[in-house]
């Protein structure tokens, strides 16, 4: 198992050194000036040169590599083009307001998910299982911002029931802030409902189906005897798979949801840092969510080795 | 005329009395010489003392400057009217900073209101939110050519981040940083060593030429030139070194999600109503909307007529439409391609249907333009030049003279507010003339790399855009930048690359005149030349709009971001 994690994390550094490459060319090589992006088009020429002087941004591209890996090796992200200052305390803030967000969303949705997953599978063809199936198919294929807006319109707006913004005021409490989180992990928790509660019956219909199962309804156990020691298990391994590649999707590719609540995760954060070309922020935002990415899926496989003992976590096959 | 008249004559400077002979003879309208009486530093009393005495003038030809929504009162008449009670908090939407909290290198309308809160302006901005008035500086007068300004600073002011004393060193410092940065608004007029101290509370400004509206470049009307003090070097922000004069202390500020602020109780202007407020950074405008309705914010730094729509609605709400010189000009090139030749370029703006533009844009809240950027507001506008209106058959024929019948061409602009639907309604108002706009809409980032002025070739400066294209222009106190930069042979934005040398005799003119005739002369030549040669079109001057909840009064605004809540109390 420590051969693995080691093998594991290895890998990871390499996949983050072609994050931050890819992330690096794309921000450079896109036709924009900096400056001009950075002090806007009525500023005059000259201030703009001097701020790419000051920036850095008008060396060699090869050198500005260079530069940035090596600060990424010494876990010195840089400053911020826009506000000056270290990134990295601007961008944790971000990373924790992510967690808060997608942490409530995940809270909602997986057990709701996974039992009606396994209601529907035990179901198959009937009522119910048509029912959830359905009702899965259709909260997966709105998209946030659709049920987002909705949410706002009719729960924030029109009953005044929760806070239309999702930033909760200077040292709120944890109620307070869940308060004010409540709507946009629904908006989020509506869409991922679907992904896991379908996700849970098709893996479950396939254990039911399986030998080892129908061997132990045969040998007597009762169908929650079953369920609890034979089919949870091996049911829930591609549950567990999805779960930890949208921990990743949900820390930064939920931009709609932060807009329209207003709320300044890691989705905002990486978009105001695009549109302004604040390349620092950019690159740092990046290997973060690719770090958050990384521990979600080693976290899964893990979990899924301890769920599932033939998977030879250590083989050198 | 009456005793107090021959006296405030006989104690105004010769550019003063300049403006009072101006409007006793009936050359300046009640509010024309208010706005300019006051740039010159005529004193309140004397003001009023001359109106009184001449009888007012023939009712200003300008729209109200800050109006409400439909039936509502404005925000200023509200203040007066509605019992206020002490105490409370007020929360702002305003658009998030976009770089740091820099007094000097600040750009946009996010810094601007959030600067403006602590740190305040020679000249303020008055309650009407259109004109200026005494701010850190009680009185300023200009020698008899306008090459000398002397401003008595207002004693007893204290800097609430040490408790130090406000003094002229604070402002002399503040003009040689501001000069140093190349601050757009001091530039070519405002030299290094052009502010001096005369003692602790006098500041005297030689300028680099004449110069009759120096005191907007040191007002809210140049967001920059807020007092900062002497020793607040270049590129120390807010958030790092929190001080100020104004009447708010910055508590706390997160560049992410907001600011909050509270009472500064040694503030000159005395205790504030309101114990607190709390600013809160936005991105968009929608979500501002949003949240003023789901009653998470009392007050919007800024709105567009699109996005707010409900505000106008809403009986709860106060909008503050403060008339300005925002606009968008419709750049055609003068120097080659289809559009070289002026008969062209006419026969476009001949196309425009105004008003359509103004009420389909706008809801009505904006001035019609006359393809020049000399705004109704400003004091020397000259409204005897014909208005150009809608005329197709006129728009044809001078299509067919120029052998240009059925012309085509792409119309560039960027994805901002109502431009794309402006690109669209021009596109057809141009057809029925035959003309045939392909409209190209961009990213802001491709549009002003790409088509508005891209940085190479630099010389002439803007000469790789487009033929025709839009592009946005912000509220200035006066024109000179609109002139000089977009206008002018070979200006930085010069975008239709307009070079005629009567023209830019006709804004040297005007540059260096100081006297109201003088200017306004100079203004009707300006006027003149570019509604015939039409180097650009200008449909419309649209109104800022802000806005709060009634549950509030005495707030006022800014074209520039900034609102001001001094004066702001909870209605009882």
């Amino acid at each position: 198992m420590a051969r693995y994690i080691s093998r594991r994390l290895l890998l990871s550094l390499v996949t983050l050194w072609l994050l931050a490459t890819i992330v690096f060319i794309i921000a450079n090589v896109l036709p924009n000036d900096v400056g001009r992006t950075i002090l806007g088009p009525f500023a005059p020429q000259e201030s703009v040169d001097a701020l790419n002087e000051r920036l850095g941004t008008n060396r060699p591209i090869f050198i500005r590599y260079v530069d940035t890996m090596a600060g990424l090796v010494t876990l010195d992200f840089g400053d911020s083009f826009i506000t000056g200052k270290p990134v990295l305390p601007d961008l944790m803030a971000a990373v924790a307001r992510s967690a808060k967000l997608a942490g409530l969303a995940l809270f909602l949705t997986i057990p709701v998910a996974i039992l009606a997953g396994l209601y529907a599978a035990r179901r198959r063809d009937k009522l119910a299982d048509r029912g959830i199936v359905l009702l899965g198919v259709t909260s997966s294929s709105i998209p946030e911002f659709v049920t987002g807006t909705i949410l706002v319109v009719v729960v924030g707006v029109q009953l005044k029931l929760l806070p239309v913004l999702a930033t909760p005021p200077p040292n709120a409490d944890i109620p307070t802030q869940i308060r004010y989180l409540l709507m946009p992990a629904t908006a989020m928790a509506i869409v991922y409902f679907g992904y896991i509660a379908r996700m849970t019956r098709s893996g479950t219909i396939d254990v039911l189906q399986s030998d080892y199962t129908r061997t132990a309804a045969m040998k007597g156990l009762t169908t929650s005897q079953t369920m609890r020691r034979h089919v949870l298990r091996n049911a829930l391994i591609p549950t567990v798979a999805v779960i930890a590649v949208q921990i990743g999707y949900l820390f930064g590719g939920i931009i709609a949801v932060e807009k329209i609540f207003n709320y300044n995760g890691m989705g905002q954060t990486m978009l105001f840092a695009a549109q302004r070309k604040d390349i620092p922020t950019l690159t740092a935002g990046a290997i973060i969510i690719g770090i958050v990415y990384m521990l979600a899926t080693l976290t899964s496989d893990l979990i899924i080795a301890w769920m599932n003992p033939r998977i030879r976590l250590d083989s050198d096959s | 005329m009456d005793n107090q008249y021959d006296k405030v004559r006989r104690s105004t400077t010769p550019l003063q009395l300049d403006v009072v002979e101006a409007f006793a003879r009936g050359r300046l309208t009640r509010r024309e010489f208010i706005q300019r009486a006051t740039v010159l530093g005529l004193s309140m009393g004397a003001i009023g003392a001359v109106i009184a005495a001449c009888g007012g003038s023939t009712a200003s030809s300008a729209a109200p400057v800050v109006s409400t929504a439909p039936g509502a009162s404005t925000a200023a008449s509200a203040a007066a009217s509605v019992p206020a009670v002490a105490g409370g908090t007020i929360r702002v939407a305003i658009q998030r900073p976009a770089g740091p909290v820099d007094p000097i290198a600040m750009l946009d309308l996010g810094n601007y209101g959030t600067t403006a809160q602590c740190f305040e302006f020679l000249c303020a901005l008055d309650k009407a939110g259109s004109n200026i008035t005494e701010g850190l500086a009680t009185k300023w007068t200009p020698n008899t050519d306008g090459t000398v300004w002397t401003f008595d600073l207002r004693q007893g002011v204290k800097w609430w981040g040490d408790g130090k004393p406000f003094t002229a060193a604070d402002v002399v410092g503040t003009m040689e940083r501001l000069v140093a940065s190349g601050n757009a608004g001091l530039k070519g007029v405002l030299g290094p060593g052009g502010a001096v101290a005369k003692d602790d509370k006098t500041v005297v400004f030689t300028l680099l030429g004449g110069n009759g509206n120096f005191p907007y470049l040191v007002s809210v009307f140049n967001p920059q030139s807020l007092i900062t003090p002497a020793d607040y070097v270049a590129g120390t922000t807010l958030d790092k070194r929190p001080t100020g004069t104004g009447a708010w202390k910055l508590v706390t500020f997160n560049q992410a999600t907001g600011a909050t602020y509270a009472r500064n109780d040694d503030w000159w202007g005395g205790k504030t109503a309101l114990d607190t407020t709390e600013f809160i950074y936005f991105d968009t405008i929608g979500p501002m909307v949003t949240a003023y309705q789901g009653q998470q914010v009392d007050a919007l730094v800024q709105f567009d007529v699109l996005s707010g729509k409900a505000l106008f609605d809403d009986t709860n709400f106060n909008v503050i439409a403060t008339e300005a010189a925002l606009h968008r000009q419709i750049w055609m090139r003068t120097d080659k391609g289809q559009f070289a030749d002026k008969r062209v370029r006419q026969a476009l703006a001949l196309t425009f249907d105004r008003p359509a533009l103004i009420q389909g844009l706008f809801q009505g809240k904006a001035q019609i333009g006359n393809d020049h950027p000399i705004w109704p507001g400003y004091p020397y506008f000259d409204p005897s030049i014909p208005q150009r209106v809608q005329n197709i058959d006129k728009a044809k024929a001078l299509l067919a003279e120029a052998n240009l019948t059925g012309l085509t061409a792409d119309l560039h602009c960027g994805q901002l507010l109502e431009i794309p639907d402006l690109a669209t309604l021009l596109k057809s108002q141009a057809a029925q003339a035959g003309i045939t706009l392909n409209v190209k809409v961009e990213s802001l980032d491709t549009f002003y790399g790409a088509w508005w002025c891209p940085p190479d070739p630099k010389d002439p400066p803007c000469s790789g855009a487009s033929e025709l294209g839009i592009v946005d222009y912000g509220h200035r106190a006066t024109p000179d930048v609109y002139l000089n930069a977009a206008l002018k042979s070979k200006g930085i934005w010069n975008s239709s690359q307009y070079a005629s040398p009567t023209f830019d005799a006709a804004f040297s003119e005007f540059q260096t005149s100081v006297s109201v005739d003088a200017q306004k002369a100079a203004c009707t030549k300006l006027e003149t030349i570019l509604n015939d040669e039409v180097p650009i079109g200008l449909p419309y001057f649209y109104n800022y709009l802000a806005g709060s909840s009634k549950a509030f009064t005495g707030i006022y605004a800014s074209a520039l971001g900034q609102m001001f809540l001094s004066s702001a109390s909870k209605t009882a």
